[in-house]
């Protein structure tokens, strides 16, 4: 009787002793094997999401002996997720993205080193995205709001020339753009267009927010037609559904110079300014900082100036440097003195963007 | 004798506390795994404090706020989606196993082989593949079709429930192909004998599987509920928010709202528990273990020809949509250079996104590193798994209907529907917790934390899919075998390992292969410096190298059928040909 329930119970017990200690020997030597690697001391980790940071991490290990960085290369949106969960233990020790709305956050959270800009010489967009407290830098700039489109289907001279002109009912159903909850450089976009609308400058955004709704509003009654990111945008243009998109101009670049030669890329007056930016932890061990201080200044050097313009030549290596005497990677970019740019300031407008995020999503993607 | 026996208690004593030793040590190791992490991201929802997220130790804002507008519709078209979808893949699928497995029908090898392609193909590709065939200037349209209409509706609910259907379909396949493997023709043949009509044939067949078709329902459910790559592609296209899209929205702004995402994480755990309810109840009835060494292999209903072929073609239908679609889109998208443009010229064919692989365009980003990465990841993560999800299935299936059952039933499938991201970002707020790195072992951003992701990730669904054919082998065999004087060892050598040796090799593949593709923890959890094939593959996607992408989707693709084809062949020259015949016949390679 007690054979038939007795001697699985007993086989099944050791079957699981076993594989359990089958699972966790290895695992144990591979984290023996991790926590010894870690005993060794800390390193910099660089967190960045920027197409050429692979190729600039590796040049810096080459000529930079003795500590190596190491590189976690994602999307913006994963790597804001790992820092904000990482909390009061942190494992970043530079982060490197676009777009310097997330540097004002971790600013004023106290998580970002101050005075961390090297002495080097900044052209006047540069200098306009540094902040008071030097607490990140810009490394090279892009603008965001470019009007990119298909030369096959819309001669220039028949572009429209300011943001009021989208408006027109000759361009409706020609437009579109990117969602601002897929697509981070979309809401510096729509933060720039209620800046420039709403003529904002200082104290209450009150009035340019709403003055950028309405213009919102008015562009979706016009057919804007909303796609999640980049890619989705600039194949609706390929497949002939719209004529032109606003979006970010290395994007425009990368397409003409790779899959679309017909597209181009133009400037309503005024575009926003979206910077690569870089910070450095203040949580970081002070050996780390120094390294990391390092890397900044390497990276702003005319040596890594260049490895940025040839380490992702169809994509973010399409950007105007901040530094006087640097030209861009590609003749297809023109002068940055030709572009009508705006600053907008990540301290006022970060803050806005859950809530004018939302209120896009509920009015203009789903309205 | 009988009598001496059951009253003897030392011997049940000492078995309680093996057992018992048995058990903490199996949910020690669940606890580290699974339960630890998402029980810290869980409770964000009620105490964000807890992990620095928030202010509140105790709040129930979040709840409202996850449960009121667009992301509460989410969760309302996620339930009614998930509910269509495991109605859908039982039905077809309890046809599909019944024609492959009980009548002529031609090709039945072959179908159950695609029928394991399709269980490794993700859902994102699927969506791809069709989107690439209906789009504007798409395959289809260079083959001459027009497709705008269809491209309309495939873009909505009908869409999402097709690709939903197809991707659940060979999970309910394989748990009702193994039950269909204990139901011999003895009893259709009772039932025949004794007067019944072939429609109360069924109805009296029918219940004995009952339990395999609640089963498969089950894991159905739970894996639409959790699925990303349709809620994040057919469903964003459409305005139609799913409870995963929902999720993923709330902790990819900034700052990140992960109390609302763990608000989400638990209805999409707690929408598994009816089901299992369900299935509880009703296995609890009796027993259902039918496999025995007196089974006969059941007789096969013969198909005049018109038949056979119209049931060959159904299926064959079926397949061309599932299979057929996604890997044409692969292959067109990465060879067809002018897919999805507006052009007047034909389809210009080219190589030149594969001469990108070898020279690709973003510096210091080849694919072969990561590759090399991902497969040693793949053998790690799926051994360990295999492992696990042995001694998982085997407790699942003693004691059927107890408490210890529907406790380990109910958190193997409320792991299941737990999303990729919801396990890395927990991953994170537990083991990067002071005290854990501090005090007990410090893994963030190591490999073997990776690892024990991914283990935890497929370990759940692993383990309900082994569930079915362990649960079917009677003990009286390896009792018969101990009686007989074997040893333990050589007991389970001898009697269960020839009947679950491919299930167990399927099974190593199936995470193998998941391992390979899988991309929301590695994402979040891979460490600095060690970038997986996915991960990779993600950048050029992302940065608009699509037909780079797309080729070496294509060839990470080519690589995992390779290694299948490798691992059945030498488990074919290896294995004795009584494993081959006997084996789980479920799976016929």
């Amino acid at each position: 009787m007690h054979i038939a329930t007795k001697k699985p119970d007993v086989r099944f017990a050791r079957l699981t002793v076993l594989a359990l200690a089958a699972t966790m020997i290895p695992l144990s030597l591979s984290v023996g094997a991790s926590a010894s690697a870690k005993a060794a001391g800390p390193t910099l980790v660089v967190y960045s999401a920027q197409g050429y940071d692979s190729a600039t991490v590796k040049a810096f290990n080459a000529t930079h002996p003795g500590f190596t960085v190491t590189l976690n290369d994602n999307s913006t949106g994963p790597l804001l997720q790992q820092i904000q969960a990482e909390g009061n233990h942190p494992t970043w020790g530079v982060l490197w993205v676009d777009g310097a709305q997330a540097f004002a956050q971790l600013d004023r959270e106290g998580l970002l080193a101050k005075h961390i800009v090297p002495k080097v010489s900044f052209n006047t967009v540069g200098r306009a995205n540094i902040p008071a407290d030097g607490s990140y830098v810009p490394t090279g700039l892009t603008a965001t709001g470019a009007l990119v489109y298909d030369s096959a289907q819309i001669k220039a001279s028949q572009l429209p020339k300011t943001w009021a002109d989208l408006l027109k009912a000759k361009y409706k159903g020609m437009l579109g753009m990117n969602d601002p909850t897929q697509s981070g450089p979309t809401y510096p976009l729509i933060a720039g267009v209620m800046n420039y609308l709403g003529h904002y400058r200082f104290g209450s955004t009150a009035a340019a927010v709403k003055a950028g709704e309405a213009y919102f509003t008015k562009l979706k009654a016009n057919g804007l037609v909303i796609n999640a990111t980049n890619g989705p945008t600039l194949s609706a243009i390929a497949a002939h559904t719209i004529k032109m998109a606003i979006i970010q101009s290395s994007a425009g670049y990368g397409a003409e110079v790779s899959t679309s030669p017909t597209f181009r890329v133009a400037y309503l007056n005024p575009v926003t300014a979206l910077p690569g930016v870089i910070g450095i932890d203040a949580k970081m061990p002070k050996s780390v900082r120094a390294e990391a201080q390092k890397f900044v200044d390497y990276v702003l050097s005319p040596a890594g100036q260049h490895v940025m313009q040839i380490g992702d030549p169809q994509g973010d290596s399409l950007f105007w440097p901040v530094l006087n005497g640097e030209k861009p990677a590609n003749k297809v970019i023109p002068p940055l003195s030709t572009v009508p740019m705006q600053t907008t300031n990540p301290y006022v407008w970060g803050p806005l963007e859950p809530s004018i995020n939302t209120w896009f999503s509920a009015n203009i993607n789903n309205g | 004798m009988a009598t001496e026996l059951t009253t003897i208690p030392p011997p049940l004593v000492h078995r309680r506390r093996r057992l018992s030793v048995a058990s903490v040590a199996l949910w020690a190791v669940l606890g580290l795994l699974i339960i630890a992490p998402v029980v810290s991201f869980l409770l964000l929802a009620t105490s964000p404090r807890l992990f620095q997220q928030g202010p509140e130790y105790f709040t129930l804002r979040y709840v409202a706020e996850a449960l009121r507008g667009s992301t509460g519709r989410g969760i309302i078209d996620s339930l009614w989606v998930s509910l269509t979808v495991s109605v859908v893949s039982v039905v077809v699928a309890t046809v599909f196993a019944w024609l492959i497995h009980r009548t002529n029908v031609y090709g039945r090898r072959v179908w159950a082989v695609l029928m394991w392609l399709l269980l490794i193909v993700p859902t994102w590709m699927m969506t791809l593949g069709w989107s690439d065939l209906l789009q504007p200037y798409g395959a289809a349209s260079f083959l001459g079709v027009n497709t705008h209409f269809l491209y309309g509706e495939f873009f909505g609910p009908l869409g999402i429930v097709i690709v939903l259907s197809t991707a659940a379909l060979p999970f309910a396949y394989f748990v009702i192909a193994a039950g269909l493997r204990g139901l011999g023709s003895e009893f259709e043949d009772a039932a025949r004998i004794h007067g019944a009509t072939r429609w109360r044939t069924m109805q009296t067949v029918l219940p004995i599987i009952a339990p395999a078709l609640l089963s498969a329902f089950a894991i159905s459910f739970a894996e639409t509920m959790s699925d990303f790559g349709v809620a994040f592609t057919l469903g964003y296209h459409a305005n139609f928010p799913m409870a995963t899209f929902a999720l993923f929205n709330a902790i990819s702004s900034f700052p990140a709202n992960f109390s609302v995402a763990a608000v989400i994480a638990i209805v999409l755990i707690l929408s598994t528990i009816p089901p299992i309810l369900l299935q509880s109840r009703i296995m609890r009835r009796r027993s259902y273990a039918v496999l025995s060494g007196r089974s006969r292999p059941a007789r096969r209903r013969e198909f005049g020809t018109l038949g056979r072929l119209g049931a060959t073609a159904g299926i064959g239908a079926v397949f061309l949509l599932a299979l057929g679609v996604p890997v044409f889109g692969a292959v067109a998208g990465s060879f067809v250079t002018n897919l999805g443009i507006y052009s007047s010229s034909p389809v210009r064919l080219s190589t030149a996104f594969y001469q990108q692989v070898l020279h690709p365009s973003i510096a210091d980003k080849s694919l072969a590193a990561p590759l090399i990465l991902s497969n040693q990841l793949g053998l790690v993560v799926a051994s360990v798994t295999g492992l696990l999800a042995i001694v998982l299935a085997r407790r699942l299936i003693t004691n059927v209907g107890g408490w210890s059952q529907r406790i380990t039933d109910v958190f193997l499938l409320g792991s299941v529907a737990v999303p990729g991201v919801v396990l890395g970002v927990g991953y994170i707020f537990f083991y990067n917790l002071s005290f854990i790195s501090n005090h007990v072992v410090d893994l963030y951003k190591t490999l073997p934390l990776l690892m024990l992701a991914l283990v935890a990730n497929s370990l759940p669904g692993q383990t309900r899919f082994m569930a079915g054919p362990v649960g079917q082998i009677q003990p009286s065999l390896a009792e018969a075998s101990r009686v007989h004087g074997a040893s333990r060892w050589r007991t389970w050598r001898t009697t269960s390992l020839p009947l679950v040796s491919r299930v167990l090799l399927w099974g190593w593949l199936l995470t193998f292969t998941k391992t390979i593709a899988e991309l929301a923890i590695s994402q979040i959890l891979y460490p600095p410096s060690a970038e997986p094939a996915s991960v990779t593959i993600q950048a050029y996607l992302a940065n608009f190298q699509l037909g780079t992408g797309t080729a070496m989707t294509v060839l990470t693709l080519l690589e995992m059928l390779a290694v299948i084809v490798v691992a059945l062949g030498l488990y074919h020259l290896v294995t004795p040909r009584g494993w081959r015949r006997i084996g789980w016949s479920g799976v016929k390679s």
